[in-house]
């Protein structure tokens, strides 16, 4: 039951977390290929789900298909979040301290 | 906004699952018993219960989308502009002291005021709408073209805006020809 669950609620998950993002490219968006490579990949990820109450070695190995084709699209994304939120806002210009020459007499 | 992350994660839980099952070595027959970390497939009643209740839900989400799809019929908006106004137009809605918007023919009727703004206590309407644009003027109303040569509807967007009175949602549009929007938006450019 547990690879059933496990694939199921994470197949449902992403599916409608991808779904939304695709739908915006009704709004105007620009379509992105990966998002529709990993929908295609939540889609097999709930086959594998229903395939694992019978062969869950089969199961497994079609999971991790379904799994890495996902990974096309939330790799990236992942990555651009993290370079986003940690990286450090690049200087546009450098600031100096004015110093004041004192000649001494 | 949390559903991104627990996807991530899942999906990270998952592919985790799924190489460890993959790869793993098979288990010679009756040397093991299966745990329920690497169940051997399914039981019968299981299989039974998981089949009726994937066909309960196909038909619970058949019956939501058939009622979702009876109860929304698509709405049809009529914008009329005063005659000759060229510029940006703005209808915010939900606005609580305001009038609600009038409904004839099937169709909602937005009449602008000379100003550009419209305010109304209405809700936005969402989904697939016709909308029909018109001057309006003491000699009656004439259709304005929102589409090919003659377009006089442009940059049309939908928001939310927040201030004092809390959230609003509203609706712009630019009226005129696309040398005038062109010029409203470099216009806009340049300022910021």
């Amino acid at each position: 039951m547990l690879p059933f669950i496990l694939y199921f609620v994470t197949a449902v998950l992403t599916g409608f977390h991808l779904y939304t993002l695709l739908s915006f490219t009704l709004y105007g968006a620009p379509f992105n290929l990966l998002e529709l490579v990993a929908m295609l990949g939540s889609f097999c990820l709930l086959i594998a789900a229903y395939v694992s109450l019978f062969s869950p070695r089969t199961a497994g190995q079609l999971a991790l298909i379904a799994c890495l084709a996902m990974w096309c699209f939330y790799g990236p994304a992942i990555a651009k979040i993290a370079r986003t939120r940690l990286g450090k806002p690049a200087a546009v210009s450098q600031f100096y301290r004015p110093s004041v020459a004192l000649q001494s007499a | 906004m949390i559903l991104p992350y627990l996807a991530a994660v899942l999906l990270a839980l998952a592919t985790a699952y799924s190489a460890v099952v993959s790869f793993r070595q098979k288990p010679e027959e009756g040397s093991a018993e299966p745990s329920w970390i690497f169940p051997e497939g399914a039981k019968r009643p299981t299989r039974i219960f998981i089949s009726i209740a994937t066909l309960l839900l196909l038909v619970a989400l058949g019956a939501w989308f058939s009622i979702n799809a009876r109860n929304s019929t698509p709405g049809s908006m009529r914008f009329l502009i005063p005659e000759g106004y060229s510029g940006w137009v703005r209808i915010e809605f939900e606005v609580p002291d305001a009038t609600a918007l009038l409904e004839e023919a099937g169709q909602t009727v937005l009449r602008i005021p000379p100003s550009g703004t419209l305010r109304t206590s209405s809700p936005e309407q969402y989904g697939w709408v016709n909308n029909s644009y018109g001057f309006y003027s003491r000699a009656g109303v004439r259709p304005i073209p929102d589409s090919g040569p003659g377009k006089l509807i442009w940059g049309k967007i939908n928001g939310e805006a927040s201030g004092a009175s809390g959230k609003r949602k509203y609706e712009e549009f630019f009226v005129g020809t696309q040398q005038q929007f062109k010029g409203q938006v470099e216009g806009a450019k340049s300022r910021d």
